[in-house]
């Protein structure tokens, strides 16, 4: 397995950096994923509930991001069922 | 409590292993969570997956059954076009409703070993590597003493219907075979060895000029049509692969710097049939792709790239569209040169280059996008490795798109000449592909870009903790892909013609 490399633009500073491999983070809620799923065995039980936390977080983003792409879908079949209707 | 010192007090460790196996507990039953009420819901995701796809290969089907020629199709070729773009598109929205992690671990990590003994892999590798050396050797023999009828030459059936179409088509639908048939790698092994030591930057980068070389050469110079040139070709590869193996040693020569090793090992990634650690295992076809060890260096995109343009440009050239481009080029630009067939192979030449050129650079720069759209601190660099991978999935089905039409045709003169290599038939059989072959086509362009869709998928959950982010981050590559298949299937649709100058 090739190592993910990483590096942080001249003009930003990130939120923080993951304390078990040191792979830095633009935003918290990435932070405390990455340590959820990566890290699992190291954990502490405060560790773990802010991951949960932010997996149910993130399951609501998801099933947003779900409805727009069903939406798209839909825009999608009945666009080319229109263009069928009209030159095929 | 984790974090406090080692302590050496029994006690206190069989609390810590309690509350290690309680928390581990709630954590899978966290991602156990609905697993049943998951599992119903991906099915109809898929049922809708296949279903939109049977239409739309349907469709495809039904455009080009007809006899007619396909000019006067009854849809417009930009709405077939369009409608092809779309089935991509849609399958990746498709895909981005699988979000469990599990599941697509599970798909991805499925295998079944094969119980083979380990004692019979060097019997069968020096068998078939002895076919292979007879093979080389009646190749250049019959090259040069053989009929020079290009379907009666062994020379021409084997490096053409055999290398070219049948052993990617093994490679990819089946499992890699090339190193058990590889005749160099053969001869080199018996020869001393490894007097330098492989320059490490260098990695895969003489391969990817060798496969651009190779591809340049079918098209320049009459390999497929005169065995004689053929097989002076195959001599001039063999001396420089024998060469290269004995100078750096088989092992890392044909790892990197040889490039039909690299392309078969590419192709190879995408099968069922994947030997690791010396067992024979069977997984999902494509569930390779994922890997992150597959590709591990800029040479290796590069390769994966030369491996899709290469097809799309000898798709190109010979087609009525491709044949305009390069009179028109030739006629408007003089380039100092008098002489119209030395022009012409500038033309050529120089299409062949920034065409790949401009597929290499939309893909790195979807790369760039993808980083910069996501916010993400991991390199373009590392993104566009793991995206890499998926697109051998479109290669092998842009293979099979443009090789199965002459493998099929060629296949009966390809086993009279394997069986009988000394006494070919005065008048080979050669077959005609049936009509509905030409949607084979479509469908193997089609369906190898949704496996390579899915794979990216599961590249992208591979990489990123965030599945928001490992979504967002497929938008860049999901349009490259797009840009790829709805240029393929322009040209599967375009009429046949020879490229001129090239006679």
């Amino acid at each position: 397995m090739s190592e993910i490399q990483t590096t942080v633009p001249r003009n930003e500073t990130p939120e923080d950096r993951c304390e078990y491999c040191g792979n830095p983070f633009p935003t918290s809620d990435r932070l405390v994923l990455h340590k959820g799923l990566k890290h699992l065995q190291q954990l502490d039980d405060e560790e773990e509930e802010a991951f949960l936390a932010a997996r149910s977080e993130e399951a609501d983003e998801l099933r947003t991001l779900r409805l727009k792409a069903l939406g798209a879908l839909v825009l999608l079949y009945f666009g080319f069922l229109m263009l069928y209707a009209i030159f095929a | 409590m984790p974090s406090l010192p080692k302590s050496n007090v029994p006690e206190e460790r069989g609390e810590q292993e309690q509350s290690f196996k309680r928390r581990s507990r709630r954590l899978r039953n966290w991602f156990g969570i609905q697993r049943t009420l998951r599992l119903g819901g991906l099915f109809l995701i898929w049922f809708v997956v296949i279903t939109f796809f049977v239409d739309v290969v349907a469709a495809g089907n039904g455009l080009t059954l007809s006899k007619q020629p396909r000019d006067t199709l009854a849809v417009p070729r930009w709405l077939y076009l369009a409608t092809g773009g779309a089935t991509i598109g849609a399958s990746a929205l498709l895909a981005s409703f699988v979000t469990d992690r599990a599941f697509i671990t599970y798909l991805h990590t499925w295998r079944r070993s094969l119980r083979t003994p380990e004692t019979w892999w060097h019997p069968v590798t020096w068998v078939g590597r002895g076919v292979g050396i007879v093979t080389l050797v009646l190749s250049v023999y019959l090259g040069y003493a053989g009929p020079q009828l290009p379907t009666a030459s062994f020379t021409i059936l084997v490096t053409f219907a055999g290398i070219r179409a049948a052993l990617p088509i093994v490679a990819y639908s089946v499992g890699n075979v090339w190193p058990a048939l590889n005749p160099w790698r053969a001869i080199a092994a018996v020869l001393p060895s490894g007097f330098l030591e492989y320059p490490n930057t260098l990695q895969r980068w003489p391969a990817v000029g060798a496969i651009l070389t190779l591809v340049w050469v079918e098209v320049i110079f009459p390999v497929s049509t005169v065995p004689t040139v053929l097989a002076t070709a195959i001599l001039l590869y063999s001396t420089i692969t024998i060469a290269g193996a004995i100078l750096f040693g088989p092992a890392s020569w044909f790892e990197n710097a040889d490039p039909l090793s690299v392309m078969f090992r590419l192709y190879g990634a995408v099968s069922p049939l994947q030997r690791q650690n010396g067992v024979l295992q069977v997984k999902l076809p494509g569930s390779e792709l994922r890997n992150a060890d597959v590709v591990t260096d800029v040479s290796d995109v590069a390769f994966i790239i030369a491996l899709i343009w290469e097809l799309t440009y000898s798709g190109f050239i010979t087609t009525t569209a491709g044949a305009t481009t390069i009179k028109t080029l030739v006629g408007i630009t003089s380039l100092g040169i008098v002489n119209m067939d030395t022009r012409a192979i500038l033309v050529y030449t120089l299409l062949f280059i920034c065409g790949y050129a401009v597929f290499l650079g939309a893909y790195w720069y979807a790369s760039r996008v993808s980083r910069r759209s996501t916010g993400t601190y991991i390199t373009a660099r590392t993104i566009a490795f793991q995206f890499a991978a998926p697109l051998l999935a479109i290669a092998a089905g842009y293979h099979f798109a443009h090789y199965v039409g002459l493998f099929a045709s060629l296949s009966p003169a390809l086993v009279m000449a394997l069986i009988s290599p000394l006494s070919p038939p005065a008048n080979p059989l050669i077959l005609s592909p049936p009509s509905w072959f030409e949607g084979v086509g479509i469908a193997s362009v089609l369906i190898g870009h949704l496996l390579a869709i899915w794979a990216a998928h599961a590249a992208a959950y591979n990489l990123f903790s965030s599945r928001l982010v490992a979504i967002r981050s497929q938008y860049p590559f999901v349009a490259v892909m797009i840009g790829y298949t709805v240029i393929s299937l322009w040209i599967l649709s375009l009429p046949g013609a020879i490229p001129p100058y090239l006679s």
